[in-house]
C-alpha cells in the first residue's frame, strides 16, 4: 500500500472557502477503498501559508503527493510542487485536474518536477497508477489517460482514458479528511444568493452528474464529458483535442439521496449545494425523467424543508429537512419541473444567461435566445425558486449596441449584476481559437496568462473585437450603476475618437479544437472501482 | 487547534502548528489595509525614497 499525501491548492484567495474539494476527496475515498494510507492537507480551507505545506510535506515518508485543481490555482500548485521536490524528494509528485488536462504538454514543461499527470477522468486512473507504484512499477507508456515523462524528461501523452459508464459505482467522498467543522461549516455555509442559503449554518457541496450537452464557446469540462480525444499533432507529437462529443452521465437519484441522507447522519447538513454543470441539461437528457425522480425521492426520504412541507415562506425558525440549489438553463426549465423542485426544497438556481444580445447569443453555442432568457427569470421566479442569472461582457461581437441590450433587460429583468469578463479559458474554444492572440497580449509569456486567471471578475485578456481591456473595465461598471447616460457618453466618444477598425483579438483555426461531434470512448459496461 | 492533514492513519510528524512566521508589525496591517480600501479620498504613499533624476528642476521651459 502506498502512503499518499492530497494536498488541494489555494483558489479564489480573496473569499472565504466555501466549496469542498470534491474531486480530491472522491479520489481519497477510491484510494483507501484500495488500502492505501491517505491524508489530505486542504490548503484552500486552512489558507496557513507555504510555511505549513512545507511541515505536511514532510509530516511522513510520503510514496506519493497528489495535487490537482482548476488552472485558476496554477501559480500555487507550481509553487507547491517545487515546495514537495524540496521537503519530500523521495515523493513521487502526480498533479492531475482542469489545469493540467487542458494543456498537459504546456503543464509538464512549466512544472518539471511533476512526475506524472492525470489527463481527464481519473476514477479509473488513479487507483491503477497507485497499483503500479506499490508494484514498483515506473513505465507508464502503456497507461491510458496519463502523461508521463521519458527519460530525458520530456512529457509523453497517451490516449485518452475512458469515461466510466455508471457514476452509481464511485464511494462518497472522504467528508472525514476535510475540515467540515473547523472551517467550511462556520465559514463557509451561508450564501448571499438566497434566503435558505443566506440562514444556511450547515452548506455543503455534493455533485449529482458529469457533463453537459452545450457547446458553449467560453466553457470547458477537461476530459470529464467524452468531448476530449489525443492525437498526434502536426509535429507528430500526442496532444489534447477538444470536441462537441460528449459522455453525458448522472448519479441515480437513490445514490443522491442516500448521500444526502449519510451527509445528515455524519454532519447534520441543512443545505446542500449542487454543483453540477448543469442539472437542466441532464434532465433532458434523461427525457425529462431524473429532476422529477429525484424531487419525488427527496420528499418521500423526509429531506423536504420544513417551510416547503407547511407551504409557508421560509425563516430561520425552519430547522428540519435540506434545503438545495442548482444549476439550470434557460430554454430547458419549464414550470412544471421548476414548481417540483421548489416544493422539495430548491431554493436557488444558476443560470447561464450571459448576454441579452440576439446576436451573441446566436453564436455562444448556448441554445438560447433573447425571449427564452428573459422568461426563464420570470418562470423561475414564479416558481418559487430564486434564479441567479450570470451576466458576461466583453464577447467577440460585443458592441455598445449589445451592451444596451442587455443592460435593458437586466434592469426590466430585475437584475443586479457586475458583469463577468469573456475570459478564454484552457480548454474553452475560444482559449484554443484565440490563443494567438492571448499570447501577443502577453508579450510572448504564455504562462503568465495561466497565472492571471482568476474567477473571471477582473480583465485579463481581450478577446473582443472592439473593446480593450480599458473599455470593458469602464462598461462593467457602467452596468453595475445601470447608468444609461454614461454609456451614451462613451459610445459618443468612442466612435468619435476610433480612427481604424483594428480588432484586437483574432480567432484562428486550432489543432485542439475539432468543432464537430467525436465522441471520447466510454467503457460499454459498468464496473466496479 | 486541530489536525490539519486528516487522514486513515497517524503520520510520524503531526502538522498543528500555525506557521512560524514573525507577528506581523503595525505598518505592515496598516498597509495592507489602506490598500485593500483604495477608491476615492483613501489614498496611499508608498515609503520609499524617490529622489529626482529627470532635467534641470522639472519646469515646463520654452
Amino acid at each position: 500500500m502506498a502512503k499518499i499525501l492530497i494536498v488541494n491548492p489555494v483558489i479564489r484567495e480573496e473569499d472565504v472557502p466555501k466549496h469542498i474539494p470534491y474531486g480530491l476527496s472522491l479520489l481519497a475515498s477510491i484510494a483507501i477503498a484500495k488500502g492505501h494510507l491517505v491524508q489530505i492537507y486542504d490548503a484552500n480551507a486552512w489558507r496557513k501559508g507555504f510555511g505549513v505545506l512545507e511541515q505536511a510535506a514532510r509530516a511522513d515518508d510520503w510514496d506519493v503527493i497528489a495535487i490537482g485543481g482548476l488552472t485558476t490555482s496554477y501559480g500555487f500548485i507550481k509553487k507547491a510542487v517545487h515546495i514537495f521536490r524540496e521537503c519530500a524528494p523521495r515523493a513521487f509528485v502526480i498533479a492531475g485536474g482542469g489545469f493540467l488536462s487542458s494543456m498537459p504538454l504546456e503543464i509538464m514543461g512549466w512544472i518539471p518536477h511533476i512526475d506524472l499527470g492525470i489527463i481527464g477522468e481519473a476514477f479509473v486512473t488513479w487507483p491503477e497508477v497507485l497499483a503500479m507504484l506499490d508494484r514498483g512499477e515506473r513505465d507508464f507508456s502503456k497507461t491510458q489517460g496519463v502523461c508521463w515523462r521519458g527519460a530525458d524528461g520530456a512529457p509523453h501523452l497517451n490516449e485518452v482514458r475512458p469515461n466510466i459508464k455508471d457514476l452509481d459505482v464511485l464511494p462518497y467522498p472522504a467528508w472525514d479528511l476535510l475540515p467540515l467543522e473547523e472551517v467550511y461549516f462556520p465559514k463557509g455555509s451561508q450564501l448571499y444568493f438566497s434566503e435558505e442559503s443566506y440562514t444556511a449554518k450547515r452548506r455543503i457541496d455534493i455533485n449529482g452528474s458529469l457533463g453537459c450537452g452545450l457547446i458553449c464557446k467560453f466553457c470547458w469540462h477537461l476530459g470529464t464529458t467524452g468531448e476530449m480525444i489525443v492525437e498526434p499533432n502536426e509535429q507528430g507529437v500526442n496532444d489534447v483535442r477538444f470536441t462537441y462529443g460528449r459522455n453525458i452521465r448522472w448519479h441515480s437519484p437513490k445514490y443522491i439521496v442516500g448521500m444526502v441522507k449519510e451527509l445528515i447522519r455524519k454532519y447534520q447538513v441543512d443545505f446542500v449545494s449542487f454543483i453540477d454543470e448543469n442539472m437542466m441539461t441532464m434532465n433532458a437528457a434523461s427525457r425529462g425523467l431524473w429532476l422529477p425522480e429525484l424531487c419525488e425521492l427527496w420528499i418521500q426520504e423526509g429531506l423536504q424543508p420544513e417551510c416547503r412541507r407547511k407551504g409557508v415562506p421560509h425563516d430561520e425558525n425552519c430547522r428540519t429537512g435540506v434545503h438545495w440549489s442548482g444549476t439550470s438553463h434557460a430554454t430547458l426549465a419549464k414550470k412544471p419541473i421548476l414548481d417540483a423542485m421548489f416544493k422539495a426544497g430548491c431554493s436557488h438556481l444558476v443560470y447561464g444567461i450571459e448576454s441579452f444580445d440576439p446576436y451573441i447569443l446566436k453564436h455562444l453555442g448556448k441554445g438560447t435566445t433573447q425571449k427564452s432568457n428573459v422568461e426563464a427569470v420570470q418562470t423561475c421566479l414564479d416558481s418559487g425558486v430564486r434564479p441567479i442569472p450570470n451576466i458576461i461582457i466583453g464577447f467577440p461581437d460585443e458592441s455598445f449596441d449589445s451592451i444596451r441590450t442587455t443592460l435593458t433587460h437586466m434592469v426590466t429583468c430585475g437584475i443586479h449584476s457586475k458583469p463577468h469578463f469573456a475570459t478564454p479559458y484552457p480548454g474553452s474554444e475560444w482559449y484554443y481559437t484565440y490563443k494567438n492572440s492571448i499570447i501577443e497580449q502577453y508579450g510572448g509569456e504564455l504562462e503568465q496568462f495561466i497565472l492571471s486567471l482568476g474567477d473571471a471578475s477582473s480583465p485579463t485578456v481581450s478577446i473582443s473585437r472592439n473593446f480593450s481591456a480599458m473599455d470593458l473595465l469602464g462598461l462593467q461598471q457602467i452596468m453595475s450603476k445601470r447608468d444609461f447616460r454614461l454609456l451614451d457618453q462613451a459610445e459618443k466618444h468612442w466612435k468619435r475618437t476610433r480612427r481604424e477598425d483594428v480588432p484586437l483579438a483574432v480567432p484562428q483555426e486550432s489543432f485542439n479544437i475539432i468543432p464537430r461531434k467525436v465522441n471520447a470512448p466510454m467503457e460499454d459496461v459498468a464496473r466496479a472501482i | 487547534m486541530s489536525e490539519l492533514l486528516k487522514g486513515n492513519f497517524k503520520v510520524r510528524n503531526p502538522v498543528a502548528a500555525e506557521e512560524r512566521r514573525p507577528p506581523e508589525s503595525l505598518a505592515e496591517t496598516q498597509r495592507k489595509r489602506a490598500l485593500a480600501s483604495i477608491g476615492g479620498s483613501m489614498v496611499y504613499v508608498e515609503r520609499t525614497p524617490l529622489n529626482w533624476d529627470g532635467d534641470g528642476d522639472g519646469r515646463k521651459t520654452g
